[in-house]
């Protein structure tokens, strides 16, 4: 029997080498551009008649925005609005990457489960925000890792822990979405294997299979849910950053 | 596990960044803006509602106002035509009771002295029925022929002593 990890095993479709780094066409690489061409799709297709009055399908596109506009202002202030293509892109992304994983259909690869893939995002994110928090306040943007009003004994403490849990910032933002999406989809498939096999245990077998089965209905809708918060949380943890480098607290 | 592979970061590293740069450009140089134009004109559209709506009932009110000021006008109006021409009517009335009356009044007059005239012309029948009927009498009885004058005078005294 397949192991509920090989799900997310990457496939090569197309053989790609450039300068002897591996560049392959992977199912990876496929969910990515689905994710793309489906936001576009969803974007634009919704936006096509530009109505006054939207519709349900300009409506959501709507909300998506403005939904990540409120979250963005509400954070980091008006300064933030010109990184709002940003945060919307990534939302949107990893949004689509979660759900487009929800599809039971397809066997569609779900990358935000890869490590590689969170962490990069994590690490552009935080790469990112650290340099627009030197080029807004200079050398400045250090005094971040030294809180204010605490003496200077404390300070020995106090600044070391800040620039670490500055630094495990990309980890626990690419950590926590690896690990849901791992967590979900690997509990989805131990179950499904449940379901297949109770049910070759003949009839009663079958009727004992209803449970795990439930439990995957259950779990599915839970999952739903876990994809769109933990882009939400993603997004939200961005937007915070942001925060911190524009504002420094 | 297959994330800990280290032969699929770079393809997968690779073509995040390709295909996040696509979204990325799509969504600022096309998405987004189509999309806060939308918004934006949504809520212009709503404010110049407003103030259009807010413009109209504002001369809505006006209209009420001067509608309202128009009806006083025209009831205070009325108001004075009926009383100035009630004081007219009034004024008619009482010259004509008045002419009337003046005329009942001489009417009235014309005929007490009509009536007096016709008493005085009576009374004088009377006295010379009297006179005539005293002559007769005294003649029948003493056989004397009085003097018209005489016994004209003797009515005309006993007239005046019962009178």
């Amino acid at each position: 029997m397949a192991s509920p990890l090989d799900q997310f095993t990457v496939l090569k479709w197309a053989d790609i080498e450039v300068a002897g780094y591996d560049i392959s066409f992977t199912n990876s690489s496929a969910a990515m551009v689905a994710s793309v061409v489906l936001i576009a799709l969803f974007v634009t297709l919704g936006m096509r008649k530009n109505a006054l009055v939207p519709g349900r399908w300009q409506s959501s596109v709507e909300m998506c925005y403005e939904f990540v506009a409120k979250m963005l202002g509400d954070t980091a202030g008006p300064d933030g609005r010109k990184y709002f293509p940003f945060i919307f892109s990534l939302f949107m992304f990893v949004l689509f990457a979660n759900l487009i994983g929800m599809l039971p259909w397809l066997h569609p690869f779900t990358f935000t489960s890869h490590i590689a893939v969170t962490f990069a995002m994590a690490a552009f994110v935080f790469v990112g925000v650290t340099l627009i928090g030197f080029i807004t306040h200079g050398f400045k943007f250090l005094g971040f890792f030294v809180p204010h009003g605490a003496p200077w004994y404390l300070l020995l403490i106090l600044v070391p822990i800040e620039i670490i849990s500055y630094l495990s910032r990309p980890i626990s933002l690419s950590v926590r979405l690896f690990a849901n999406m791992v967590a979900g989809h690997t509990m989805l498939k131990v179950f499904g294997g449940f379901v297949v096999s109770l049910s070759a245990l003949g009839a009663a077998g079958v009727i004992g299979a209803i449970f795990p089965l439930a439990f995957i209905v259950a779990l599915t809708g839970l999952e739903l849910l876990v994809a769109c918060l933990q882009a939400y949380v993603f997004a939200m943890l961005t937007c915070l950053y942001l925060n911190d480098a524009l504002h420094m607290h | 596990m297959p994330q800990l592979d280290l032969a699929v970061f770079a393809p997968q590293i690779f073509w995040l960044a390709v295909v996040f740069a696509v979204l990325y450009i799509f969504m600022s140089r096309s998405a987004a803006p189509k999309i806060a134009d939308v918004l934006k004109k949504r809520q212009n559209t709503i404010a110049d509602d407003l103030a259009e709506a807010e413009k109209l009932q504002a001369k809505a009110e006006e209209a009420r106002v001067a509608y309202e000021k128009s009806q006083n006008d025209a009831r205070n109006n009325a108001a004075a035509v009926v009383l100035s021409k009630r004081e007219e009517l009034k004024a008619e009335a009482e010259e004509a009771y008045q002419k009337l009356s003046d005329d009942l009044a001489a009417k009235a007059d014309e005929a007490q002295a009509r009536i007096n005239a016709a008493k005085d012309k009576a009374l004088g029948e009377v006295r010379d029925v009297a006179t005539e009927v005293c002559s007769d009498i005294v003649s029948q009885i003493s056989g004397l022929n009085l003097d018209a004058a005489a016994v004209s005078k003797a009515v005309d005294s006993k007239m005046k002593g019962d009178g």
